[in-house]
Order: C-alpha cells, then sequence, then structure tokens
C-alpha cells in the first residue's frame, strides 16, 4: 500500500511490489529509494499517533488561526482609523448644525459637509461660513459667518441701538456673526474670535430628507451657502 | 536662563496631553507661529498684571494667564490678554537641545507671580 501510495506521489507508475518499480531508470530508482523509506517511516509514526494526539495538533492550529484574524483585524481597524482621523483633521467632515443663529441660511439639525484645508492655508474669506471652537467653551464648536478680517472696521453696536460703535478688527483676529442677527451670541457678545480657533469651513449643505406623496425620499445637494 | 519666547532657540518635546504649567499655544496676534509660556492662571482666579491695560484681570471662562519666565521682555498675556483654550495645543515636557540644556521642565509657579483669589474660595 506504501508502495503504490509513494509510487503516485512521485510520479513514478509501479506495480505491487517494491521489486517490479517500472521507473524511467534505474538511477532515478535509487535516488528515490532514501526518501520513499523516510516517507515510509513518516507515515508508520504518524499512524501510530493517529487515534490518540491527533486532537493537539488540530487544536493548536485553531488557536493559531484564530489569533492570526484577531491580529490582522485590529491592525487594519488600527489603519483605517488613522486614515479616519487624518480625513477629519486635514480634509472635512459631516456636521451636523443645531441652534437657531444662522436662520435661514442653515436651519435646526442641518447636516453640512465642512473642508478644513481653508483654515490650514489661511483662505477664509468675508463672508464664508465658518466653524470655530468656541471661545468660552473649548470643548463644543459654534458655526457663523465672517464678517470681517484683521484690520477691518466692524460695527460692533446691536441692530437695535440707537447710537452705532465701530471698532477694527485686531491682528489674528476676525469678526463673526450669525445670519439670524436677533438671535444670536457672536462677537458682538464676546468680541473677536482668533483665527486659530477656526476649524474648518461650511461648503456644502445637504439639505433635510424630504418625503414626498408616494412615500420615496429625495434628498438635494445645494452648494455655495 | 530659559527665554521668554522659545520658537526658534530650543526644540523642545511637547506632550500633547494636558495639563499642567508650561504650554505651547498658537499665538492670538499670528495665527502661523506657536509661542511658549508658563500658565500663570486659570479661568476664574485674579490676576495683577505687568503692563495690561487693567491692572487687575479676572480671567473669563473658557481662558488662561500665560507669562514667560522674562518679565518685560515677553510676548504674553500681558500683551494681548488672556487666551481662549481651544488655543492651547501642547504641553512642554523637556528641552532636547542643546545637549548641554537637557532637563526636563518643572512645572513652577514664582511666588509672586500666584494669583490673588481663586473663585472657590
Amino acid at each position: 500500500m506504501y508502495d503504490h501510495a509513494f509510487a503516485q506521489l512521485s510520479g513514478f507508475h509501479c506495480s505491487a511490489k517494491r521489486s517490479e518499480w517500472s521507473c524511467r531508470g534505474a538511477q532515478a530508482l535509487e535516488c528515490i529509494w532514501p526518501l520513499k523509506q523516510r516517507f515510509i517511516q513518516g507515515c508508520a509514526s504518524a499512524r501510530s499517533c493517529f487515534p490518540k494526539s491527533c486532537w493537539a495538533p488540530f487544536h493548536c492550529r485553531m488557536l493559531r488561526n484564530a489569533l492570526g484574524k484577531t491580529f490582522r483585524f485590529l491592525g487594519y481597524t488600527v489603519q483605517y482609523g488613522c486614515i479616519a482621523h487624518c480625513a477629519f483633521e486635514y480634509l472635512g467632515g459631516i456636521v451636523v448644525c443645531s441652534g437657531p443663529s444662522m436662520e435661514p441660511t442653515i436651519q435646526n439639525s442641518d447636516v453640512v459637509f465642512s473642508e478644513n484645508l481653508s483654515r490650514h492655508f489661511y483662505c477664509i474669506r468675508k463672508g464664508d461660513i465658518v466653524i470655530v471652537k468656541s471661545p468660552n467653551d473649548p470643548k463644543s464648536n459654534i458655526c457663523k459667518r465672517v464678517i470681517g478680517l484683521e484690520g477691518d472696521k466692524v460695527c460692533t453696536s446691536n441692530p437695535s441701538d440707537f447710537l452705532k460703535s465701530h471698532s477694527y478688527v485686531p491682528k489674528g483676529h476676525v469678526w463673526l456673526e450669525g445670519d439670524n442677527l436677533r438671535n444670536s451670541t457672536d462677537s458682538r457678545c464676546y468680541g473677536p474670535v482668533p483665527y486659530g480657533l477656526i476649524r474648518g469651513r461650511i461648503c456644502l449643505k445637504v439639505c433635510e430628507i424630504l418625503l414626498s406623496k408616494n412615500s420615496c425620499i429625495n434628498t438635494f445637494l445645494m452648494s455655495g451657502c | 536662563r530659559k527665554a521668554s519666547t522659545s520658537i526658534t532657540s530650543e526644540p523642545v518635546l511637547v506632550a500633547h496631553w494636558l495639563l499642567k504649567k508650561t504650554h505651547s499655544a498658537q499665538s492670538p496676534r499670528n495665527p502661523e507661529q506657536k509661542i511658549i509660556k508658563r500658565v500663570i492662571a486659570l479661568e476664574g482666579d485674579i490676576i495683577k498684571t505687568i503692563g495690561y491695560k487693567k491692572k487687575y484681570v479676572k480671567v473669563p471662562h473658557g481662558h488662561i494667564w500665560v507669562e514667560g519666565d522674562h518679565h518685560g521682555h515677553s510676548f504674553d498675556s500681558n500683551a494681548f490678554g488672556p487666551v481662549s483654550l481651544g488655543l492651547l495645543h501642547a504641553r512642554a515636557t523637556h528641552i532636547l537641545w542643546p545637549p548641554q540644556r537637557w532637563q526636563k521642565l518643572q512645572p513652577m509657579l514664582p511666588p509672586e507671580r500666584k494669583p490673588l483669589r481663586r473663585e472657590q474660595e
């Protein structure tokens, strides 16, 4: 039985007995004879231990596979986490705005897309809507429009005041105001905001999901707000 | 003597976890520049200023008061006022170069610069 199996493996045609190998040449037989001996010995030793301890190598292999898969999964998670972090930090991301201070341009619970490249290249212009870290609370963000850059003259009083007061925006700061002037706490309350607090510029607005009469969902993309 | 503005003089190992006494922050006047100063007072403290437009300042909520160690030659809160916490970048922990200046930066508050009254008192 071993002869036949070994012959099949090595590609030689053989008959049942060892002595009747019909291989290509006598030299070939001499070369493979030591290999054949080792193969038979290997088969014999494996066969003797097969019923008892075959489960040990099987379990080890399972554990090794599971560990390998876990580490691979962790590796991918770390890789994609780093890429996502860099993308959100340097490129941009989706932001949900809340509050009435930017109505009618941005309503409560609107979803917008903000990009961070303008901030890094110092391309924020007058009239841009920006997302800024709150000067009074570094953990929260505010969304306002840039009314004045450094050196510009801005009106610092409320629209309801009779006497208007003006001032110049200091170097390295911007003047922010919400579109809904009556209901907005902005630079008129806390003064000019340092440029370094700007996080990103809003460039796209994903309008609210509308449900039409026949229950299909429409989403609109509006740019330039 | 530690220079008060150490933007270009010494590379410093800056740890990105907060929060002790010497911090690097984005300059409020020039957003491209980072400055390294010592934190003297936190929000709610009343501090006596050196050369600021107001003699006594209560640090507003969400801000800190920073000063360089070399008073009089330092561009710090005495020039531009309290700094918003959002501008804080990192904490400076060690001086790396030149090798003869290798040291750990100790969080130390000069006794004459202690705030006058804290919020909780």
